[in-house]
């Protein structure tokens, strides 16, 4: 079953900023332990937060992470503006499965806002595996915060 | 008459036979072994010059050994101040009564001279002070500043004489040095000794660099580097220094590791997000995918014959250890526990796989048979990874971090090392804090 | 729909150049590192039949005499045992024994216990004759239990001593004790192989060692047996540090001939 959902991941991701249709519910995963407040985050324009949080292992987009990131789209389309997606984890994987896993959130985000129209051009991704949290306590809230993908301007 | 001679033999020998009472011993006591190690003397001091005499070898190199031996966990080795014969005597004529005293079952006794080239020669001797005989008798001869290896060398020859197994002291030990609070922290490569003398930083910690590697015969490092912001798989050369960057893959690459002949480089390439595992030949340069599937694969690692790769993989849901044969097909789960596990790596042997397990919110280091059979968790803590061998698949040597407090207090990054029996774990010293270490081969094979 | 499809996989196609020719090919970056040290190795002696060697033994012999009024400070310590290589329980594991322990305490029997017990109390309550009755049944069966063991135990030594050649069962445990004492066993020796190391001794009548014989010796100096060897000296090592044994007073004909086998496969196993 989560196989098949995987795979269906994967075609989503290859078809997605064309078939926007088929982008929609991809409820996998048992825990929704993703981090729901505003602390940490910060603003690429006003009102357009710079991050979404993903659930422990996961690396699909829940309902408030795709609100974020339409703002996000609209935002990238208007200004034209080259951004970089990091891709994070928490400090509770080894560090190789980390950086895939960063890897993959950053690009989850990639392909939905390719999804929403945003040119291919303006979008890069890096994962940063579990190297550069933003919290740096081992608990629970600082883990949430830090399984993250962050949008930020291109230098 | 030849035929009674036979039978007058063949009688006492039945009847004797008959008469042994044999007695099975299966127990004993599992201390280490009493050993002494008497300081070296000096053969012909008038050739020592200043320098050489201020390095004190007579005491520090039976110190170095001495350390080696006890971090074994599988020696005990008796206070020199208790020794009552001098080093001298005990290289030439020991009287084994006076060791035999002390309670040391084991002594080694050692000679220094500085030879007509101006190099030095260490002779060392390995008793049985029990048994009242020599076991081993060496010279070893290097330029003065190098008298460290010496000391190793011996010490892996002692060892190897009493374990009967190679011994893992005239190595070296490459990892990550860290520095700086967690959400910046510098990294740098760095490499020691065994010991945790010699330490130097091959970069200097403007990019994050990550899980170095030694190739097999130890000359060449293969790291993961964030230079220019590009994160890609690298060679470096130990003795010329010069670093490459692993292939031209439009992406991330990842946990790299040579392969047992040193020709190949295995690694994860991340494409639009997806990990898979590749190969690349260092002289052709050709790259090979090994595994296609949407599911992460990584952290790949030979095993010893070349013919096996076991890596982790989450395409049954969670992180599991796969192992396939080389060119990527016969792809099987062996992991077969609860919770998840990672970062496997074949024994020097080839008959275990070390892995980092992660089960309700503990970290775990443990070994299993190549099936997957056999599992035996050696240390459980907040968080411990990425295990290494030592070249006789002896010892595993891994990083631990403790759990930081608010702002990021209290957290740090040490090497640990445990013997594959769970006896003897036992921090290494670092200058820094430290993670990501790989255990060199034996540097004098 | 597959215009589409293969225009994306042209775009794809020309990011994944664009980003190649753009990567830094190769990086030159000179670094300092220690430099490898080749080092000769001589072998110094090949033996060295040290003619002392017997006299020495013959002052360790007289040393042992005036150990035991000798204090040395300097005996290995106890190395307080440490947990077995099993020593962090596999969480499934303990999963198990938590369920195992709980299958055997098995709630339906105890119900019927209770229940039993409370019917006794209504029926038969104050019937104290009864209530000895029981008490003087369980002495019986420990009573009877008693002497089944002592039974046991006579019959133990008796089949022992009927061998009459030999050492009964607990002079062969008093030798035992004695080596598992001097014995120190190779840790470093692998858990998982099978070696046994067979030695002869000829002991005078005071228990005293006259020849000490590896029977397999040749073994030894065989390549690749390292960890034979290795266990044969520590069997001979123990050998000599258990010189003299502690032996009957009589009957040296029965034990002055003895052969120990040395196997620490089951104590490595720990």
């Amino acid at each position: 079953m989560i196989l098949k959902n995987i795979k269906n991941l994967a075609l989503v991701l290859v078809l997605g900023f064309l078939v926007s249709a088929c982008a929609t519910s991809q409820k996998i995963g048992n825990k929704e332990d993703y981090y729901t407040g505003t602390d940490t985050v910060k603003f690429l324009a006003a009102g357009v937060p710079d991050r979404v949080f993903f659930a422990t292992n996961r690396s699909t987009l829940h309902s408030g992470a795709k609100a974020t990131l339409d703002k996000q789209a609209a935002y990238l389309i208007s200004s034209k503006l080259k951004v970089v997606i990091e891709g994070h984890a928490d400090e509770r994987g080894t560090r190789e499965y980390n950086l895939a896993l960063g890897s993959r959130r950053a690009n989850a985000v990639r392909d939905y806002l390719l999804s929403k129209g945003v040119p291919k051009a303006q979008l890069k991704t890096i994962s940063y595996g579990k190297e550069r949290p933003v919290n740096p306590k081992s608990d629970r809230l600082a883990w949430s915060q830090n399984r993250r993908a962050v949008t930020v301007k291109a230098n | 008459m030849k035929r009674i001679i036979f039978l007058i033999f063949y009688f006492t020998f039945f009847t004797n036979a008959n008469a042994v009472v044999t007695i099975d011993i299966t127990r004993g006591n599992l201390e280490p072994l009493p050993a002494a190690i008497s300081n070296f003397y000096i053969d012909n001091p008038e050739k020592f010059s200043e320098s050489i005499k201020k390095l004190n070898l007579d005491k520090n190199l039976p110190k170095v050994i001495t350390e080696n031996l006890k971090r074994s966990g599988l020696f005990y080795v008796l206070d020199p101040k208790s020794y009552i014969q001098d080093p001298k005597l005990s290289h030439l004529k020991p009287r084994f009564e006076d060791w035999a005293l002390i309670k040391a079952q084991i002594m080694v006794s050692g000679k220094l001279k500085i030879d007509e080239k101006n190099r030095l020669r260490v002779e060392f001797r390995l008793w049985d002070v029990v048994s009242a005989k020599e076991m081993e008798g060496l010279a070893l001869f290097a330029t003065p500043s190098s008298w460290r290896r010496i000391a190793h060398i011996i010490s892996d020859k002692i060892y190897q004489r009493l374990t009967g197994e190679e011994g893992y002291f005239d190595t070296r030990i490459i990892y990550v040095a860290e520095s700086g609070p967690k959400d910046q922290r510098v990294k740098k490569l760095a490499i020691m000794d065994q010991d945790g003398d010699n330490n130097k930083y091959l970069t200097l910690g403007n990019e994050l660099v990550l899980t170095p590697r030694f190739s097999p015969n130890s000359k060449m490092v293969t790291y993961m580097s964030y230079f220019k912001n590009l994160p890609r798989v690298y060679l470096l050369n130990i003795e010329t220094g010069i670093q490459e960057v692993v292939g031209d893959f439009p992406g991330m690459t990842f946990a790299p590791r040579f392969s047992p002949d040193g020709k190949k480089i295995i690694m994860s390439f991340s494409r639009d997000g997806n990990s898979d595992i590749y190969t690349m030949d260092l002289n052709t340069r050709v790259v090979d995918q090994l595994t296609n599937h949407p599911a992460i694969d990584t952290s790949p690692s030979y095993s010893p014959d070349g013919k096996y790769i076991a890596f982790n993989s989450d395409r049954n849901g969670q992180q599991q250890i796969y192992v396939m044969r080389s060119n990527g097909k016969g792809v099987t789960r062996i992991s077969k526990g609860n919770g998840l596990y990672g970062t496997p790596v074949w024994s020097p042997r080839g008959d275990l796989i070390a892995f980092t397990k992660i089960y309700k919110e503990k970290f775990y280091i443990g070994v299993m048979r190549t099936d997957g059979t056999g599992e035996r968790l050696l240390t459980e803590n907040f968080y411990q990874e990425a295990p290494s061998w030592s070249p006789n698949g002896r010892v595993l040597i891994y990083y631990r971090e403790t759990a930081a407090g608010a702002g990021g207090r209290g957290a740090s990054a040490k090497l640990w090392s445990i013997d594959i029996t769970g006896y003897n774990e036992i921090k290494l010293k670092t200058q820094t804090d430290a993670s990501d270490p790989n255990w060199s081969s034996l540097l004098s094979k | 729909m597959y215009r589409s499809l293969s225009l994306s996989v042209l775009f794809h196609t020309f990011v994944i150049l664009i980003t190649a020719f753009t990567l830094p090919f190769v990086i030159k970056k000179p670094i300092d590192v220690p430099p490898i040290i080749s080092i000769d190795l001589i072998q110094i002696s090949e033996k060295t039949n040290l003619p002392f060697a017997p006299k020495a033994r013959e002052i360790i012999d007289k040393i042992k005499e005036e150990k035991e009024r000798v204090v040395t400070k300097q005996a290995p310590p106890k190395i307080i045992k440490k947990e077995k290589p099993d020593a962090v329980p596999n969480p499934d594991d303990i999963k198990k024994k938590i369920k195992e322990t709980k299958k055997k305490q098995n709630p339906e029997e105890v119900k019927e216990e209770i229940r039993q017990s409370s019917e006794f109390e209504k029926k038969e309550l104050f019937d104290p004759n009864k209530i000895s009755a029981l008490i003087d049944k369980s002495k019986e069966e420990f009573a009877q239990i008693q002497q089944k063991q002592s039974l046991d135990i006579t019959q133990n030594q008796d089949s022992s001593v009927s061998l009459n050649k030999g050492l009964t069962i607990t002079q062969e445990d008093a030798v035992r004790a004695q080596i598992y004492k001097c014995w120190n066993i190779p840790i470093g020796l692998p858990y998982n192989e099978d070696l046994t190391v067979k030695i002869r001794l000829k002991l005078k009548p005071d228990g005293s060692i006259l020849s000490s014989e590896i029977l397999n010796h040749a073994r030894m100096n065989m390549p690749g047996q390292g960890f034979y060897r290795v266990l044969a000296e520590s069997a001979l090592r123990a050998v000599k540090l258990c010189d003299p044994l502690k032996m009957p007073t009589t009957g040296h004909e029965k034990w002055g001939d003895l052969q120990l086998n040395f196997d620490a496969k089951e104590m490595l196993k720990g």
